[in-house]
């Protein structure tokens, strides 16, 4: 036994976890194959970085190929710390109100501050981790090859981390004492999902603006840079860090350890709150005098707690604004710029077909991988068969309710693209609902975010069948009989996965409630 | 007169978890019995009960609720036996009338019925004033008394219950145990699996005692202190000596 833990200890002991979960991925290997693959990965990638930094590296000693750098480094900041705060945004709510491991530690004798220390630290780490996984590779070639600077990576992306971590972790805890325990876990979702995607909100916004204001913007920023004016020179403290520059090094060291250290001793101990206000803090509570509906029939029964459910579900919700955010912008670029043709059917219809598809997909997988108590419909006198069919019918109502207007307007500027882009809709959210039904994997309900690192058939059975429906979309839309290629691959793709191809799961069972031989 | 069929018949019953779970069980309990079956971990109790309730396959064997073949009728049989586990089936983010209105529908029972019973039974297990609140943020015992509502809405003829008194306070466990003779009073039928033996000596109408998925005794308090020539004998004194009989048989 080791003497009481500190806050190195605690976040030791995250980081294995971590670590076991991410080894998890790897399925059941042996620790020597996995460490062989992980190896492996990091020598392709030093491999990869390699043949780019002999190719394009010199162009770092010309005044073009360091305005380059300049932009990358800036591109990389305004993507990463958005994404760092929204993380940890996410992971202090889901802290705040799925406990794991807090009641434990909030219960031993660690002082608040040390138990936010170590999970911050973690948040940080894992935030920035993937991104270092991409870019360390470069740094440790650049560096032996004679460009020792490119190492200020490491400090700026902990740095990065740091400061994602203390902001995510202060916005978080002001929403929760802003808006109560009851509506923080919606709330903070929302806007953690608006925090996260908010570079890609910023770009579509000003690709929308019109061209004489979009000018007039860039031109406003620019001259503030280029007269040296202060925020100018504060907002390129982290790209001149991530190039290696002692002075903004320093200084985005300083912010970092300033921001994390305010957010640790100063509002740390309001964490402690928070997290006793939110012990067993209903999200929200229904009208006591609400009438109650009493409905006859597995149908009717079915369809109001799935629906019900849905609609308390925040992390859903994020989920599918998130995928708008993302997905539906590209479509006024398309539209906007031309496009393939400038059609809005062409630009619009395949967005929306992915939508219909995710969207019908993952609530599928919450009404079947993620029920709640599945031993308990199992009692009810009907066969799975009629239950499966009814919480299908219950969750692709919601999918044509949000869809429908959407689909409206493009039906009203494009009559024909617009009803061929309905069709493929239906068609994707079909797909998605069957490939759920065929591929149950039992899950908890809060996984729905993850869970594509569930199953990577899963995930990409259902990104390949909405891609295959908006291809379909795309070409019937064109009037052309070629959409019948991506088409039959659809109809190719649900044979395979039908479930005479499938192992035969445990009917409608939970995470929770596998069979145990119990007494 | 016709006799009517025995609320659960169970022949020759077995299930195998890589061990047997349970052994070629034979079993009868009679209508509007109040049946408590005992046995120590791992002898089968809660593998039988979710044979019964359809949560679980048997390897072989029959079983008959009310004299329906549960196993060919699975869904005819489901629609008049109730299940409560000892870790209760709920939906966190449904309050319990909520939940009720659920349950209701599942079983199909008639929505004016429902209500009335809904209400019922929620002021009887004292959850009324909080039948607009979440479960998610219910102790236990609470999470437990919803369960039980669910499983007594549709007046089940069967109930079978697994570890009900587990995280509930003296009086809620004095309610339930009203609850329950009440409603064998009333002509159902209830079995209950526990570890409170004091439970089943005072409730029970007849016990069993399962031991490596076996019926090793079985009857009312008298007829298993004169199978084992122990008058006077507890039921605990009489428990421990059944099951120590079949662990050194096995």
């Amino acid at each position: 036994m080791r003497a009481r833990i500190g806050v190195v200890g605690l976040a030791a002991n995250d980081a294995k976890l971590a670590a076991r979960a991410l080894s998890g991925l790897l399925g059941p290997r042996s620790p020597r194959l996995k460490a062989l693959i992980f190896f492996a990965v990091f020598a392709l990638l030093h491999a990869v970085a390699y043949l780019a930094a002999t190719r394009f590296a010199p162009a770092e000693d010309t005044a073009a190929g360091l305005r380059q750098m300049d932009m990358a480094a800036r591109s990389a900041t305004i993507l990463l710390l958005p994404w760092t705060i929204a993380a940890t945004m996410t992971a202090v709510t889901r802290m705040l109100f799925q406990r794991g491991d807090l009641d434990l530690l909030l219960t031993s004798p660690l002082s608040p501050r040390r138990i936010v220390a170590a999970r911050l630290l973690g948040q940080a780490f894992e935030s920035v981790a993937g991104l270092g996984l991409i870019l360390l590779p470069f740094a440790h070639v650049n560096a032996a090859l004679g460009r020792p600077h490119w190492l200020a990576i490491y400090p700026a992306l902990a740095a990065a981390g740091l400061i994602g971590a203390g902001l995510g972790f202060l916005i978080a805890l002001h929403l929760f004492f802003l808006v109560g325990a009851r509506r923080a876990r919606l709330v903070s979702q929302i806007v953690a999902t608006l925090v996260g995607a908010s570079a890609v909100v910023v770009a579509q916004i000003l690709a929308l603006l019109p061209d004489a204001w979009r000018v007039t913007v860039f031109a406003a920023f620019s001259a503030r840079a280029g007269e040296g004016d202060v925020l100018g020179r504060l907002f390129e403290i982290p790209e001149r860090a991530a190039l290696g520059e002692f002075g903004p090094l320093v200084a985005w060291l300083g912010i970092a350890t300033a921001l994390f250290a305010f957010a640790v001793f100063v509002r740390g101990p309001a964490f402690v709150a928070a997290a006793m206000a939110s012990a067993g803090a209903p999200s929200s509570a229904g009208r006591a005098n609400a009438r109650p509906r009493f409905l006859a029939g597995l149908g009717g029964a079915l369809r109001v707690k799935e629906h019900r459910l849905l609609m308390r579900d925040p992390w859903l919700i994020s989920q599918m604004m998130m995928q708008a955010i993302y997905t539906v912008p590209v479509g006024i670029v398309m539209w906007r710029h031309g496009g393939v043709t400038g059609a809005p059917a062409v630009a619009f219809g395949p967005m929306l077909v992915i939508i219909a598809g995710q969207f019908a997909g993952a609530l599928a997988w919450l009404a079947l991988s993620a029920e709640d108590a599945p031993d308990f419909l199992m009692t009810a006198p009907a066969t799975r068969g009629q239950i499966e069919r009814a919480k299908l019918a219950a969750i692709l109502q919601p999918v044509a309710m949000t869809m429908a207007i959407p689909m409206l307007i493009l039906v009203a500027i494009a009559p024909f693209g617009g009803l061929v882009a309905v069709v493929c809709a239906g068609g994707a959210s079909a797909s998605g609902a069957l490939l759920m039904l065929w591929r149950q994997a039992p899950a908890r309900r809060g996984m729905v975010l993850r869970r594509h690192s569930q199953s990577k058939a899963l995930a990409l059975g259902e990104h390949w069948l909405s891609m295959l429906w908006a291809a379909t979309d795309a070409v019937a839309a064109f009037g052309s009989w070629t959409f019948l290629v991506p088409l039959a691959l659809v109809a190719v793709t649900l044979w395979f996965i039908r479930p005479a191809r499938v192992k035969p799961v445990p009917p409608l069972v939970a995470a929770t409630a596998l069979p145990t031989p119990a007494a | 007169m016709t006799l009517s069929p025995p609320a659960l018949e169970i022949r020759a019953l077995s299930k195998t978890f890589g061990r047997k779970a349970v052994d070629g069980l034979d079993l009868t309990i009679r209508a509007g019995e109040f049946y408590a079956l005992l046995g120590p971990n791992g002898a089968g109790k809660t593998t039988t009960l979710r044979m019964v309730a359809g949560l679980l396959p048997a390897d072989s064997g029959e079983i008959r609720v009310f004299g329906i073949d549960a196993r060919r009728k699975p869904v005819d049989a489901k629609r008049i036996v109730a299940w409560l586990p000892d870790e209760p089936m709920l939906y966190d983010k449904l309050d319990p009338l909520e939940y009720l209105e659920f349950v209701a529908g599942l079983w199909g029972v008639d929505p004016g019925l429902a209500e009335s019973r809904a209400e019922k039974l929620l002021t009887l297990l004292g959850l009324w004033p909080h039948r607009r609140e979440r479960c998610e943020g219910f102790s236990r015992g609470m999470k437990q008394k919803v369960a039980l509502a669910g499983a007594l809405i549709h007046d089940p003829r069967l109930l079978m219950l697994d570890e009900p008194l587990t995280g509930l306070d003296a009086a809620s466990a004095r309610q339930v145990k009203d609850i329950l003779a009440e409603r064998v009073a009333e002509g159902a039928t209830v079995i209950l699996t526990t570890h409170i033996l004091e439970v089943a000596e005072r409730i029970a109408d007849r016990i069993g005692i399962l031991s490596h998925g076996r019926l090793i005794a079985q009857g009312t308090l008298d007829e298993l202190r004169a199978q084992s020539g122990r008058a006077g004998a507890t039921l605990e004194d009489l428990f421990l000596g059944y099951t120590s009989l079949a662990e050194q048989a096995a």
